[in-house]
């Protein structure tokens, strides 16, 4: 009973098995030569395969492989030979292993070739090649260094997985770590650039990016996502994508899509609020790159919104004064207890707009008047109010120094040195808004009545001025009038000796 | 007391006699004799320019580093210091002119004949120590202008073959305008140039005094009975006097309502700005140079240029050399020509000088 069971199960598999080879597509190899009626056979892969061969045996699931290319499509040499020394013979242009050098070129081949790519059935870009040679690794290599990180080094050699595939080494969630297995080596990296990071991949995981990639997410930034992933180009360079005039729009190809970001539910604005910002503008707009870029606050390999504690540690790393005063101020502890954001609560964040004397007092527009109203009459509000009152008087002060300087400039008296001072008390002005965080007003009176006598100074040497030109004018008179009476005397004396000579 | 102390000196300096050549001395009057007066308003503003540049000597510093801030400060803060200032260059321009419409008035007048050669040699000497002390003048202040200006004029000595280099190198004290330059520019300003000034128009004013005024040749040539003059002393002093107080007043009204601006202190790495230009004085040279194409026949342009007003020049100083119809008492009247053609071509080069630039 138990044989014949068995033997209907085997008549079962080989049923089965027959099915399933008559059902399954021929691989490429295997497929009738064009040139021939003849049914040719890839011995490359054929004889390979059946001697074990690592990489013949990886290449059986290489994307490739399942497209039709053959050994010989990069190593050279005749496929359909059955000899070994006919297939591999360098006559037939078996070249063996590829130098690494020639690698970008070799996968570019198809990969930079459009209509090749399309016989492939593939969509893939053609760009890729030329932009690895533009970037910093391509550079490194054209320079015959072996070293450095070329195709096969991301992409693998005999067992390339499409990129959609999670067994990918590039698929998203494996990114990181690829990089890292270069850009976290301190002895690789030392060699290329003692001064670059290795801590990037560490950071990372830190990053809100970081732990959502970790936890599988494909479509949170990784490396690539900032750095390219073929034209990679150093920071230091306007064309970079992480250069500091490029990072805000950078950050914006994710952050400010909509319909990507729907999952992450976070505001999609920053980039127009901060690009009609005081940072903004100067990045911008100005071209300065000092000035901060989204990475400047949210950190860029371990990016994160800072949180309420650390606003000011971040906002300082700029602003240290502004920092320092708030942290000996009052405000301090108020805000911790309210857990208010410190430099936020007045400033804003992505749209931080240029300060000016509004924000300071108790009126509609200033930012004191948030919170100290009126009606307690506190301390709060007395202190804004009277550095309000302080700051406008020495502008009136600086605005009477300037009309009196500028007429005496009219009037064309020299008074560029008072006119030069004039800029402390603008000095003095933004050191007092400085002053405001501390909101001590012995402090800010300090600072103003240093501006002010500035400004007195410069206004009574205008008024100097002016009255020095009239008095020029009246002195010119004077002088004119007398050298006038002394030529008509000297006149009348010649003609009157002169009526008595004749 | 003056009588007192005027013997006191008569008898040691015997100044009775020169008080009897003093009121024999006269000055012929003729349609003319305005021109005469020409000598003596040049010599008040060299006085002037003696007194005002003492006075600028105690705040001016020569020295690349704080030249324009002494001259700064002394406009600014020193009382008077821009009246002072203002005159000094105003009076420096005057004096060039009324030191020219000298010069063309005796040339005119053939003032220059035997037995005044002399006079008209000394005279020119003084005329070019002028032109000198305007142009080592104008660095002082240590301007933009004044600097790159400066550049442009000695360089242009600098293409005259075998002595232009080094009368270069001479004249700025190094291959370029530096501090050196300033500190030589100025000891020419203030020491070389008024020391052989004084001496040179002591002896100009030696020989008039000796010779006596020049008389036209159409005034000789008229009868005893018709020739006018007046005493030199006090007649023609008078007049002199009123002259000289008519230009201070010209002088007061142009030092306050065009005070001398100072500029833009110099910086030797900035580029030349926009209209470099020399001082007036020098600009139908400057202008004829910017029209002579840069090669004539072979021949450097500018070095043609130079060459051309250095045989001018030259012919023009030697004139009472070559012009033998005057020296026989013949009108001249193609000198008079050659005169006047000068005096046009010099004014329309300076207006098309102003005018181009």
């Amino acid at each position: 009973m138990d044989n014949r069971m068995n033997l209907v199960r085997l008549i079962f598999y080989f049923v089965a098995l027959e099915t399933f080879c008559l059902a399954a597509p021929t691989p490429k190899w295997q497929q009738l030569d064009s040139s021939s009626s003849e049914k040719k056979v890839d011995q490359c892969i054929s004889c390979h395969r059946d001697q074990e061969d690592k990489p013949a045996l990886a290449y059986l699931n290489d994307v490739h492989y399942k497209k039709g290319i053959s050994c010989a499509d990069c190593h050279g040499g005749d496929r359909f030979a059955e000899e070994q020394d006919a297939g591999m013979n360098p006559a037939k242009g078996y070249i063996g292993k590829p130098k690494i050098t020639d690698i970008p070129q070799m996968c570019g081949r198809c990969h930079g070739n459009t209509e090749r790519m399309k016989g492939f059935g593939s969509s893939l870009p053609t760009t890729m090649v030329k932009e690895y040679l533009g970037s910093v690794h391509g550079e490194k290599l054209s320079t015959g260094d072996t070293d450095i990180a070329q195709c096969v080094t991301c992409h693998g050699i005999h067992n390339i997985k499409s990129v959609k595939d999670p067994s990918s080494p590039v698929y998203p969630t494996n990114i990181p770590k690829l990089c890292a297995s270069c850009h976290g080596n301190a002895a690789y990296m030392k060699k290329y650039n003692p001064s670059l990071p290795v801590d990037q991949y560490q950071k990372y995981l830190t990053s809100v990016h970081g732990k959502l990639n970790a936890r599988g997410d494909a479509k949170v930034a990784t490396c690539v996502s900032c750095h390219n992933a073929h034209e990679i180009i150093s920071s230091k360079f306007p064309k970079s994508s992480v250069y500091p005039l490029n990072v805000p729009e950078t950050c914006n190809r994710c952050h400010g899509d909509g319909t990507y970001m729907k999952a992450y539910h976070i505001p999609t604005d920053q980039f127009e609020k901060y690009k009609a910002s005081v940072h903004g503008k100067t990045l911008l707009e100005k071209k300065d790159v000092s000035a901060p870029a989204c990475n400047s606050c949210h950190g860029n390999h371990g990016a994160a919104p800072p949180g309420v504690a650390s606003i000011s540690n971040v906002c300082g790393t700029c602003h240290s004064l502004n920092a320092d005063l708030f942290s000996q101020s009052p405000h301090k502890t108020a805000f911790e207890k309210k857990n208010l954001p410190q430099c936020e609560t007045c400033h804003g964040n992505h749209g931080v707009q240029p300060v000016s004397v509004a924000m300071l007092g108790v009126g509609k527009q200033a930012v004191c008047a948030r919170c100290h109203s009126s009606n307690d009459k506190s301390k709060g509000f007395l202190v804004a109010a009277a550095m309000r009152s302080l700051t406008d008087s020495l502008m009136q002060e600086q605005d009477r120094a300037r009309v009196a300087l500028d007429e005496a400039e009219r009037k064309g008296m020299e008074v560029e040195q008072a006119k030069f001072a004039l800029k402390d008390v603008r000095q003095a002005l933004i050191e007092s808004q400085t002053t405001a965080h501390a909101a001590d007003l012995e402090k800010f009176k300090a600072v103003v009545e240093k501006g002010m006598e500035i400004a007195t100074n410069s206004k009574t040497e205008g008024e100097a001025a002016i009255h020095e030109y009239y008095f020029r004018r009246i002195g010119l008179g004077v002088a004119t009038l007398i050298i006038s009476l002394l030529t008509l005397t000297l006149y009348l004396k010649l003609k009157t000796k002169e009526r008595m000579e004749q | 007391m003056l009588k007192r102390a005027f013997a006191w000196l008569d008898e040691r300096f015997q100044l009775a006699g020169l008080i009897e050549f003093a009121k024999k001395k006269s000055v012929p009057v003729y349609r003319g004799s305005l021109w005469y007066y020409f000598g003596g308003v040049s010599l008040f503003l060299f006085i002037i320019q003696v007194l005002t540049g003492i006075l600028l000597l105690f705040y001016y510093k020569a020295d690349a580093g704080s030249a324009y801030e002494s001259v700064h400060f002394l406009t600014s803060k020193v009382a008077f210091g821009w009246l002072i200032r203002s005159i000094h260059s105003w009076s420096a321009n005057l004096m060039v002119l009324a030191v020219f419409i000298h010069m063309f008035s005796v040339f005119f007048t053939k003032g220059f004949r035997k037995p005044r050669e002399l006079s008209w040699y000394s005279g020119m000497i003084l005329l070019g120590l002028s032109l000198a002390f305007g142009f080592s003048g104008y660095l002082l202040p240590w301007n933009e202008l004044a600097f790159f200006a400066t550049k442009v004029g000695t360089e242009i000595v600098g293409v005259l073959p075998l002595i232009g280099k080094p009368m270069l190198v001479l004249l700025r004290g190094g291959e370029d305008v530096t501090g050196a330059t300033l500190s030589r520019f100025f000891g020419f300003h203030v020491a070389l140039f008024p020391g052989l000034f004084t001496v040179i128009l002591s002896l100009h004013l030696l020989i008039i005094q000796r010779q006596g005024i020049s008389e036209p040749e159409s005034w000789k040539r008229l009868k005893e009975s018709e020739k006018r003059t007046m005493p030199f002393f006090p007649n023609f002093a008078y007049r002199d006097l009123i002259l000289w107080l008519i230009v201070l007043n010209v002088l007061a009204v142009l030092a306050v309502f065009f005070p001398w601006e100072i500029g833009k202190k110099a910086d030797p790495f900035a580029p030349a700005p926009a209209g470099i230009r020399p001082e007036w004085y020098f600009m139908f040279m400057f202008q004829t140079l910017k029209f002579i194409p840069s090669k004539v026949l072979l021949i450097d342009g500018e070095l043609l240029g130079i060459l051309l007003f250095g045989i001018g020049g030259a012919l023009w100083f030697f004139v009472p050399a070559w012009d033998a119809k005057t020296a026989k008492g013949e009108r001249a009247r193609l000198l008079s020509y050659l005169g006047i053609g000068v005096v046009a071509y010099i004014i329309v080069l300076t207006i098309l000088g102003y005018a181009l630039s």
